[in-house]
């Protein structure tokens, strides 16, 4: 061998001396190097230095290494680490499990709300076109007053795509609502109810709904074609497949008509606020309406699709005139709105956006997370009061010549320990409840892991636990071991300033959650028992269609016979929610420059009665007047509007006819109790009623709805009888209200006993800390009470504390959420007391029994250590 | 206890240290067994195998000579010990007796 040839690489060299076993080196180093000159001397170098580095890195064995299990500090610490961890579990077990649960409701509630939220925003999201997706909304200006509505003119598309040029696509739509349950769809042998609406012809074009079969930019040219989803198909057919070109028969109310199936799409999906069985072409139905297509009568909804690039609030000033170009006179003033906005952001106060249900979004996130701060404060709070246990451990160890880098390693990973396990048991419990959220919430949630979920949610416990562990371990840690060692610091760790506000923050959350809890219930209950003005009790409500539309007359009448029927009428409004209204009212004296809105309702003979709806002056319409149709009913609001004194008799002019007023009724709330009762007209010139409402007897309700099934059968055979009772559908209108009664009542019942948990833990703490004062001041003399009151009083003061920051807050946030409503609980000062007072109550239980036993402690027992 | 089982590896290793006698040291043991099973091997394995064997006790080791391509320093000799010796017994025997009872084989044995 010659000096000349390469030496084996020096980093490898390096790094195996690194690793390597003193006591193995000569003969590993020898091995290596003969090794490598036997492969130069057949190979070439760069072979023979990569095979050194494959030899080097082969040696990466137990038995080679220097640091290995049996002989490696770390190792031993680490071990020893977890060790000390896991027995310091079981040594306090109890403050452990207080611990886990606190922290994993919190977490598991944030979890909870984080899907929820994630849901609502994800809501109509899913076309394809979003970003340029936009609503037609209409500005009513009605004595100068804004009101925003979603119907348009159903002419308007058409003349938008026309002559707006950033307009590139435009759809008129009649929601699925409109309809209620007037659809009937049939395979030419049974009807089934089904949601129906009519759209124009490029509505799948412009919205994503996937089809399985059929082409979506022609399945509604056609007059005759009408779009089904898949699970209507089933209902119909009982297959998806082939089905293209088959006809089919619906019914609405009392028009009868064949279509041909064009395409069946995919069942829509659950985020969709658009929700149908079936589409028909809009041509239909402005067949229908035929005069009434003008631009005075709002009988559709507008979607549009902007150009690439427009500026939105331009392109509103462009359209702000496009009506009243349009109709000498009109009041009213489009302007587009993203349509995935409207979902969370629908209400719009004089002409203004002001929220929605985006509300209930941003309230449900705060209650997550001040549930979620509340769990981590207590997390750290008990950590931290715990820790102070262990500073003789902390002063062993650094005798012994541990450094404090690794003192910080060993608290935090053991805090991050538990902040994990507990996310664990947080995804369990979540888990666990979630069919039953879903039952609240009336949604579809499931929990699905992505990256985003995990990411946060792990970030969030190990930043919680890092938090949590960082005054043991950043704190403490810096002590010097003889002072830890001698006890000297042993006292000043029972009250740190700073675990005293975290108590106050937490139960000043709880306090303003009991605040929300109590006045929301008690407005719930509000709403469902106030005195609408007429008697829901006992009224079905029911389509009329068919034979009952035709021949109404006889309908009412054999229907009023059936057995257990008390009274039976229809009429053209729901009576739960606003219907048509009109401003084309006049009357002598009427101020013309002054636009008043009128409810309006056609009504049959005998609505009023069967309603029970209170009639203050003259009478209700009635069959024993002849031209009943030249007749006016009016409510209390009206006549005051009006400023009519002695009503009845005079004249009132409807739509350019004169009318004469036969009656006044009390005001009833004929919609939700967020909006007030305001003038209203009934009248009878009309042949069309939609809903019928039969007032029962309160007995037998079985019995007599089987008597007006079989009558319906026999009366009505083409349709099948679809009866409410409409004092549930007048429950239904606050769905959203109750959901948020029964929610925030479940998260605040968790934040308080999260709290609680808290300070239990923390009374524990102290009394334990305070046994040898105890015991000394027992053997002064001191009595029971006397010690239950000294230990109380800490916490009595935090306590009172929270009360006065919270009661404040809690009646702001309350006041606020009252006002969304016109009819009103008022805020009475005993809710207030009530909330401190519980939340007084609920802190004394809980450290009671703490307090008791430090109380009934043997004094002998704590004094003799030492 | 130590374990004192032989595995597959182990068995080929301590025949091969039987084999090279004077000259078994970890490179030549991990060059001979690529030569015989044509299995490539390095040296740090074999070297950690021959180090579990002398643990179990089947083989002794002492400093041997050095070379000038090892740049002077002295390469470690292993010697198969009596307990390796009876290991490698009970091992062949255990083999023979289970080919001999394996059908496939036997009539072979028999045939020929």
């Amino acid at each position: 061998m010659s000096k000349q040839q390469p030496n084996p690489p020096k980093l490898a060299k390096w790094l195996l001396n690194w690793f390597l076993k003193k006591e193995l080196a000569e003969e590993v180093t020898g091995d290596l190097d003969e090794k490598y000159h036997h492969t130069l001397n057949e190979n070439s170098t760069i072979k023979a230095k990569l095979n050194y580095w494959y030899q080097v890195f082969n040696y990466l064995r137990p038995f080679a290494l220097k640091h290995n299990r049996s002989n490696s500090n770390y190792f031993i610490m680490y071990q020893h680490n977890f060790k000390l961890t896991y027995r310091n579990l079981l040594k306090y077990k109890s403050s452990f499990i207080i611990n886990v649960i606190g922290l994993s409701t919190g977490l598991a509630c944030a979890l909870l709300i984080f899907l929820w939220v994630s849901d609502e925003i994800s809501i109509d999201k899913f076309h394809k076109k979003d970003q340029h997706l936009y609503q037609v909304l209409l500005n009513h200006d009605e004595s100068g007053i804004l009101r925003t509505g979603t119907e348009s003119p159903g002419i308007m598309a058409e003349a938008l795509q026309q002559e707006i040029p950033e307009i590139t696509m435009s759809v008129e739509d009649t929601p699925a609502e409109w309809f209620d349950e007037n659809f009937s769809i049939s395979d030419g042998k049974n009807f089934i109810k089904a949601k129906g609406k009519f759209s124009g012809k490029d509505y799948f074009k412009l919205f994503s709904f996937p089809f399985k079969h059929g082409d979506p930019s022609q399945s509604l040219t056609d007059k005759s074609s009408i779009v089904i989803t898949e699970s209507l198909a089933l209902k119909l057919f009982g297959t998806t497949e082939n089905l293209l070109g088959k006809m089919v028969d619906y019914h609405l109310l009392h028009i009868k008509k064949q279509a041909q199936i064009t395409g069946v799409i995919k069942d829509l999906p659950l985020n969709s606020t658009i929700q149908f069985d079936f589409v028909l072409p809009f041509e239909v139905f402005k067949d229908i309406i035929g005069k009434g297509m003008h631009w005075g009568n709002y009988n559709a909804v507008t979607f549009v699709e902007v150009a690439n690039g427009t500026n939105i609030s331009a392109l509103n000033n462009k359209l702000g005139n496009f009506i009243k170009e349009k109709l000498e006179g009109s009041n009213v003033t489009p302007f587009v709105s993203k349509f995935s906005d409207n979902y969370l952001y629908g209400n719009y106060e004089n002409g203004i956006q002001s929220g929605g249900r985006i509300t209930y979004v941003k309230l449900f996130s705060l209650i997550g997370l001040f549930v979620l701060a509340i769990a981590c404060i207590n997390f750290m709070n008990l950590t931290t009061a715990r820790a102070s246990r262990r500073l003789k451990e902390i002063g062993v160890k650094k005798a012994l010549g541990a450094q404090r880098s690794s003192l910080v390693v060993q608290f935090l990973s053991e805090s991050v320990l538990v902040t994990v396990f507990s996310l664990l048991v947080a995804f369990g419990m979540v888990w666990t409840v979630l069919p039953q959220f879903n039952e609240i919430t009336g949604k579809f949630l499931s929990l699905q892991f992505n990256t985003n979920l995990v990411v946060g949610t792990l970030s969030l416990a190990i930043v919680t636990g890092l938090l949590a562990g960082s005054y043991p371990a950043l704190y403490l840690s810096g002590f010097k071991p003889i002072h830890i060692l001698k006890g000297k610091l042993n006292a000043s760790f029972g009250d740190v300033w700073i675990r005293k506000g975290l108590v106050i923050f937490q139960f000043s959350l709880s306090i303003i959650m009991i605040v929300c809890v109590l006045v929301v219930y008690q407005q719930i209950e509000y709403i469902q028992s106030k005195n609408l003005g007429y008697d829901k009790e006992n009224i079905l409500s029911i389509p009329m269609e068919g034979q009952a539309v035709e021949n109404t007359e006889a309908f009412m009448a054999e229907l009023k016979n059936v057995p257990g029927v008390i009274n039976a009428s229809c009429t053209s409004h729901t009576m739960v929610k606003n219907g048509s209204y009109t401003t084309g009212v006049s009357w002598p004296g009427k101020n013309p420059d002054v636009e008043i809105r009128f409810e309006q309702a056609a009504v049959y003979y005998g609505l009023i009665e069967t309603l029970g709806i209170q009639v203050l002056q003259g009478r209700s319409f009635s069959k024993d007047y002849a031209s009943e149709n030249t007749k006016i009913m009016l409510n209390e609001a009206a006549i005051n509007v009006m400023g009519l004194e002695d009503p009845i008799g005079k004249t009132v002019n409807l739509w350019g006819a004169d009318m004469e007023v036969i009656g006044v009724v009390k005001n009833f709330n004929y919609a939700s109790l967020h909006n007030k009762v305001e003038p209203m007209l009934f009248r009878m010139n009309d042949k069309f009623f939609p809903h019928g409402f039969i007032k029962i007897s309160a007995n037998n309700i079985p019995t007599t709805i089987q008597n007006i099934e079989n009558f319906y059968k026999k009366f009505n055979p083409e349709y099948a009888l679809e009866y409410t009772f409409l004092d549930q559908n007048f429950q239904a209108q606050y769905i959203a209200e109750a959901r948020v009664s029964v929610l925030s009542r479940y998260f605040a019942s968790i934040a308080i006993i999260i709290s609680c948990l808290g300070l239990f833990g923390l009374a524990a703490f102290t009394a334990e800390r305070r046994q040898k004062e105890i015991g000394v001041r027992k053997i002064l003399g001191a009595g029971h009470l006397k010690i239950i009151a000294l230990l109380s009083n800490d916490f009595t003061k935090m306590v009172l504390s929270a009360i006065l920051i919270a009661l404040p807050i809690g009646y702001y946030i309350s006041s606020n959420w009252l006002g969304t409503f016109v009819y009103h609980i008022q805020l009475r000062w005993w809710f207030f007391a009530l909330s401190g007072l519980l939340a007084l109550i609920i802190a004394w239980l809980t450290i009671s029994f703490q307090t008791i036993r430090a109380a009934n402690i043997n004094p002998v027992k704590c004094l003799k250590e030492d | 206890m130590k374990e004192t089982r032989l595995g597959e590896f182990e068995e080929v290793i301590l025949l091969i240290v039987g084999i090279l006698g004077d000259d078994a040291y970890a490179l030549r043991v991990a060059d001979e067994f690529e030569t015989q099973t044509n299995r490539a091997v390095s040296i740090g394995a074999v070297h950690s195998s021959l180090n579990r064997l002398s643990e179990k006790g089947f083989l002794t080791s002492a400093m041997g000579q050095s070379s000038p391509e090892r740049g002077g320093r002295r390469k470690r000799i292993y010697t198969i010990t009596a307990s390796g010796r009876s290991v490698l017994d009970d091992a062949r025997s255990l083999r023979l007796s289970l080919y001999n009872q394996y059908p496939g084989f036997m009539v072979e044995f028999v045939g020929s």
